[in-house]
C-alpha cells in the first residue's frame, strides 16, 4: 500500500504545474540569470589597456625619467595604456570627445593629469604617474646620497645615476601572499540552492494538506480509506522529498557543469548537504501543513517569506552575509537557508570539514525538531464526524 | 462606473502584492544603494585592513604601521579567527602579518618577509598597490647607509608626493549615484507591481463565464475595454507616484528638486506606461494567477538582471548587453545612468536621455499594437 500511495502522490505532484514551476524550473532560470549578471563581477584579472594622451611639448622633452617610464607602460602585451603623444589642444579635444580617459602634461617640472570624470581607469592613470614621480624622487635621493659620500664619485656620476635607476627597478616587495583566490559571487548560487531546497517545503505542505481530513476534502476521503495514516503521510512525504531532491541535485549539476560554479571537490558531501537541506524543507512543509489552520496559498506565502528572509540574511541580493553575521550572529545558525548556504561555503572555502559537519548537523536537528512537532500534531487525531 | 468599481475592488484585494513589492523596493533598494562593493572609484575610500604586528613598535616597524594607519582603515583589536570569513565577504580586504624582528632584520638588510592575505576586488588591489609602494620604496632606500629615522623620513617624504589631478567635471555626479541606483532598481518593482495586478484584473475580466456575462450586459465591450485601459493607466500612475514619493525620502529629495530630479521622474513615468502595455500584452497571452505570476517573475527578474538593474551594466558581459537592447528596461536603465552623469542640463546634454525615453515609448507602442493583434486573433477564434 505504501508504494501504491507513493506512486499516486508522485504523479499528483508532477502534474501540479504551478508547484513544479516554482520549485524546479524557476531556480534554473534564476541560476542562468545570476550567471549572466555576475559572471564578470569579480573578473579583475582581465585588464584592458585604455586610451590616454601625453602632451608632447618642451616640458615633456625635458622630463627624461617620466618619458622613459611612460613609454615602458605603453609598450608590449602587458601595457597599461594606449598612448597618443599630441599637443595640449588636441589632448583637450580628445578628452572632451571622450576618446581618451585622461591626459598627462608636464608643468613646472611636475606631471599633471587632466580627466573628464572620476573612475577606475582615471585612478590607474593617477597611480601610475604618482609611481613614476616617486621613483624619480628615489633615484634622485640615492644618486645624491652616493655622490655626497665621496668627492671622487662625481667622476662616475653617470654610472651612479644608472645604478640608482637599476636599484629602483630591481626593488621588489618581499611579500608572501597566502590568500586563496576566491569568488564571493558563489554565495549567490549557494543561496539559490538553499532557496530551491526551501521552496520544496511547498511540495510536502501541499501533499500533507491533501492527506489530512482537516485540510482538504480529499483528506477526508483518504481518512475513511482502510490505509493507516502513517503510511499515507510517509508515502506523501517520500514523494515530495524525492522530487525535491532530484530537482536540487539537477540544479547543482547544472550550476557545476554548465555554469561552472565552484563547489569544492567532495561530490559525496555536496550531495549529502543537498539531501539534508531538502529533508529540512520537507519537514518544515509538513509541520506548517499540520500546525497552521489556513489554506495552502497562505502556507505557500509563509514558506516564501521564510525562504526569502533567510536568503537575504544568507547573502543573496548583494552578498551582505558578513554584515548580518556580525550584527546577528545567531540568525544564520538557526535558519535552514543559512545552514545550507554556509555548508556549501565551508566545502568550497575551508580545508577543514568541521564547519561543514556543524551545518549538516544543524539541518538534521531542524529536520528532527519539525518531525517530532509534526508527529505530536498528528498523533491521536480522531474524528467523530467530519 | 461598475467596471471601474470592479477594477479597484480587485486592486484592493491584491493590495498585499503591492505592499510586498514596495517593501522589496525599499529594503533591497536601500541595501543596493548602500552597498559599496561595486564601486570602481576606489580612491574615494580607504581600504579596510587588519594588521597583526608581532614585532616591537619601533623604527621601521613603527613607520610601516603609521603608513598603513594613514593610508588604510586599520581595524583595531581584530580577532584572528574571523579573518578568513571577513576576507571572503570583503569586510576587510587585506590582513598583514608583520613578523617578529622585522625592524632589526630590515635595518640589517635581510629583506624580512611580510605575510598577507587578501580578498578579491578593487579595494584589495588598492591595498596591494599601497603596501607594495611602501615596501619597494623602503627597499630602495635600504641600499643607502641610513639610520632608521633618516630612512623613515626619506620614505615618508617620497610617498607624500601626489600628482595633481584636474577634472573637467563641473558637477560631482557621484552624489547622484544613489538616485540612479534607486531608480534603476525600481525597474523590478514597477514591472512586478504593474504586471501582476493588471494581469490579474484582466484575467478576471477575461474569464470565460465573466466575459460571457459582460458580453450580454448593458456596457459595450469597447467601452468596457476603454474603462479598463483608463483605470490601468491610473493604477500605474499611482504606483509611479508612490515610488517617486518613496524615492524622495530614500535618496535625499531636496537634492533632486530640480531638472535632474524631473528627468528621473519623467523617465520612470515613461517606463511605467511601457510596463502597463507589457501587462496588457501578457494579459492577452496568459490567463490564470499561477501563469501570470510565473510570466511576471520571468519578465521582471529577467529584464532586471540582463539590463543592469541589480548589477551595474558596466559589469555585464558584452553579449548580455547586446541582447538587452531588445528590452525596454535597457533603455530605461541607460537613461537613468545618463541622467546621473549629466554635467549640464541644457538640451544638448539631455538629448541622449530623451532618445532613450523615446525608445521606451516606442516599445510601449509596439506592445499595444501586438496586444491588439493578439486580441483580434483571439476574437476571431
Amino acid at each position: 500500500m505504501f508504494w501504491h500511495s507513493f506512486k499516486y502522490a508522485f504523479s499528483t505532484l508532477i502534474k501540479n504545474r504551478a508547484l513544479m514551476f516554482w520549485t524546479l524550473i524557476f531556480p534554473f532560470a534564476l541560476a542562468l540569470m545570476f550567471n549572466l549578471a555576475f559572471m564578470r563581477l569579480h573578473d579583475y584579472d582581465v585588464f584592458e589597456p585604455f586610451e590616454v594622451a601625453v602632451v608632447n611639448d618642451a616640458g615633456y622633452d625635458k622630463a627624461e625619467i617620466f618619458k622613459e617610464a611612460f613609454k615602458a607602460l605603453s609598450e608590449g602585451d602587458e601595457r597599461l595604456f594606449n598612448t597618443q603623444y599630441v599637443s595640449k589642444e588636441r589632448a583637450s579635444e580628445l578628452l572632451e570627445n571622450e576618446e581618451i580617459e585622461g591626459f598627462v602634461y608636464i608643468a613646472d617640472d611636475e606631471p599633471h593629469i587632466q580627466v573628464k570624470k572620476n573612475g577606475s581607469n582615471q585612478t590607474v592613470l593617477a597611480t601610475a604617474v604618482e609611481q613614476i614621480m616617486q621613483s624619480s624622487q628615489i633615484i634622485e635621493d640615492i644618486a645624491t646620497q652616493k655622490l655626497s659620500e665621496s668627492p671622487m664619485a662625481y667622476l662616475n656620476a653617470e654610472q651612479i645615476y644608472q645604478n640608482a635607476v637599476a636599484t629602483v627597478a630591481e626593488a621588489e616587495p618581499n611579500v608572501k601572499d597566502d590568500s586563496r583566490v576566491m569568488n564571493m559571487v558563489v554565495i549567490e548560487f549557494y543561496t539559490l540552492i538553499a532557496m530551491s531546497c526551501m521552496q520544496g517545503a511547498m511540495l510536502s505542505s501541499e501533499m500533507i494538506d491533501r492527506a489530512l481530513p482537516k485540510n482538504s476534502h480529499r483528506g477526508k476521503r483518504i481518512a475513511v480509506a482502510p490505509t493507516r495514516k502513517s503510511v499515507v503521510v510517509a508515502s506523501n512525504l517520500l514523494a515530495s522529498y524525492s522530487i525535491l531532491l532530484v530537482g536540487v541535485l539537477a540544479l547543482i549539476a547544472f550550476m557545476r557543469f554548465v555554469l561552472g560554479v565552484e563547489f569544492g571537490a567532495n561530490l559525496g558531501l555536496i550531495c549529502a548537504h543537498a539531501a539534508a537541506g531538502s529533508l529540512a524543507a520537507t519537514m518544515l512543509g509538513m509541520f506548517l501543513s499540520i500546525a497552521l489552520k489556513t489554506n495552502s496559498g497562505a502556507k505557500n506565502i509563509i514558506v516564501i517569506i521564510i525562504t526569502m528572509v533567510g536568503c537575504l540574511f544568507a547573502g543573496m541580493f548583494g552578498g551582505q552575509k558578513g554584515w548580518f553575521d556580525s550584527m546577528m550572529p545567531f540568525i544564520n545558525k538557526i535558519s535552514p537557508v543559512g545552514l545550507i548556504t554556509d555548508g556549501y561555503y565551508a566545502l568550497y572555502y575551508y580545508e577543514d570539514l568541521g564547519r561543514y559537519w556543524m551545518n549538516l548537523g544543524g539541518l538534521l536537528i531542524i529536520s528532527a525538531v519539525f518531525l517530532i512537532l509534526s508527529i505530536r500534531g498528528l498523533r491521536r487525531q480522531r474524528y467523530d464526524s467530519i | 462606473m461598475t467596471v471601474s468599481k470592479a477594477f479597484w475592488k480587485i486592486v484592493l484585494k491584491n493590495i498585499g502584492t503591492i505592499i510586498t513589492y514596495t517593501i522589496i523596493l525599499v529594503s533591497f533598494g536601500t541595501i543596493n544603494m548602500s552597498s559599496g562593493s561595486m564601486t570602481t572609484q576606489f580612491e574615494a575610500v580607504k581600504p579596510k585592513i587588519a594588521v597583526f604586528n608581532h614585532d616591537e613598535e619601533v623604527g621601521m616597524t613603527q613607520n610601516l604601521l603609521e603608513y598603513l594607519d594613514k593610508n588604510a582603515e586599520v581595524q583595531q583589536d581584530y580577532a584572528e579567527e574571523s579573518v578568513k570569513d571577513d576576507l571572503f565577504y570583503e569586510s576587510i580586504v587585506m590582513a598583514i602579518d608583520i613578523p617578529e624582528g622585522y625592524n632589526t632584520d630590515f635595518l640589517a638588510g635581510k629583506k624580512p618577509e611580510l605575510h598577507t592575505r587578501t580578498s578579491s576586488g578593487y579595494a584589495a588591489e588598492l591595498a596591494k598597490v599601497m603596501l607594495n609602494r611602501y615596501l619597494t620604496t623602503a627597499q630602495s632606500y635600504a641600499t643607502l647607509d641610513l639610520s632608521a629615522d633618516e630612512m623613515a623620513e626619506k620614505i615618508n617624504a617620497t610617498l607624500n608626493q601626489k600628482v595633481q589631478v584636474e577634472t573637467l567635471a563641473k558637477v560631482d555626479t557621484t552624489q547622484f549615484s544613489k538616485a540612479t541606483r534607486y531608480f534603476s532598481f525600481a525597474n523590478y518593482a514597477i514591472l512586478a507591481c504593474v504586471i501582476t495586478i493588471i494581469c490579474l484584473i484582466m484575467s478576471s475580466f477575461n474569464r470565460r463565464e465573466i466575459r460571457r456575462r459582460n458580453l450580454v450586459g448593458s456596457v459595450e465591450l469597447s467601452k468596457m475595454n476603454r474603462v479598463l485601459l483608463r483605470n490601468s493607466c491610473l493604477y500605474s500612475f499611482g504606483v509611479w507616484a508612490l515610488y517617486i514619493i518613496i524615492g524622495y525620502f530614500l535618496v535625499g529629495g531636496p537634492d533632486l528638486m530640480n531638472l535632474r530630479g524631473a528627468l528621473y521622474a519623467a523617465n520612470s513615468l515613461v517606463f511605467c506606461i511601457c510596463a502597463t502595455t507589457i501587462a496588457y500584452l501578457i494579459s492577452q497571452l496568459v490567463h490564470g494567477n499561477n501563469a501570470v505570476n510565473a510570466v511576471m517573475n520571468i519578465v521582471a527578474l529577467g529584464s532586471s538582471f540582463l539590463c543592469g538593474c541589480f548589477v551595474p551594466a558596466e559589469y555585464l558581459p558584452d553579449f548580455v548587453l547586446t541582447f538587452a537592447h531588445i528590452l525596454p528596461s535597457y533603455y530605461y536603465v541607460a537613461a537613468n545612468d545618463t541622467i546621473g552623469g549629466l554635467q549640464g542640463l541644457e538640451f544638448g546634454d539631455v538629448r541622449p536621455v530623451l532618445i532613450d525615453m523615446a525608445a521606451v515609448a516606442g516599445f510601449a507602442v509596439i506592445f499595444v499594437i501586438a496586444a491588439n493583434v493578439v486580441a483580434k486573433v483571439k476574437q476571431r477564434e
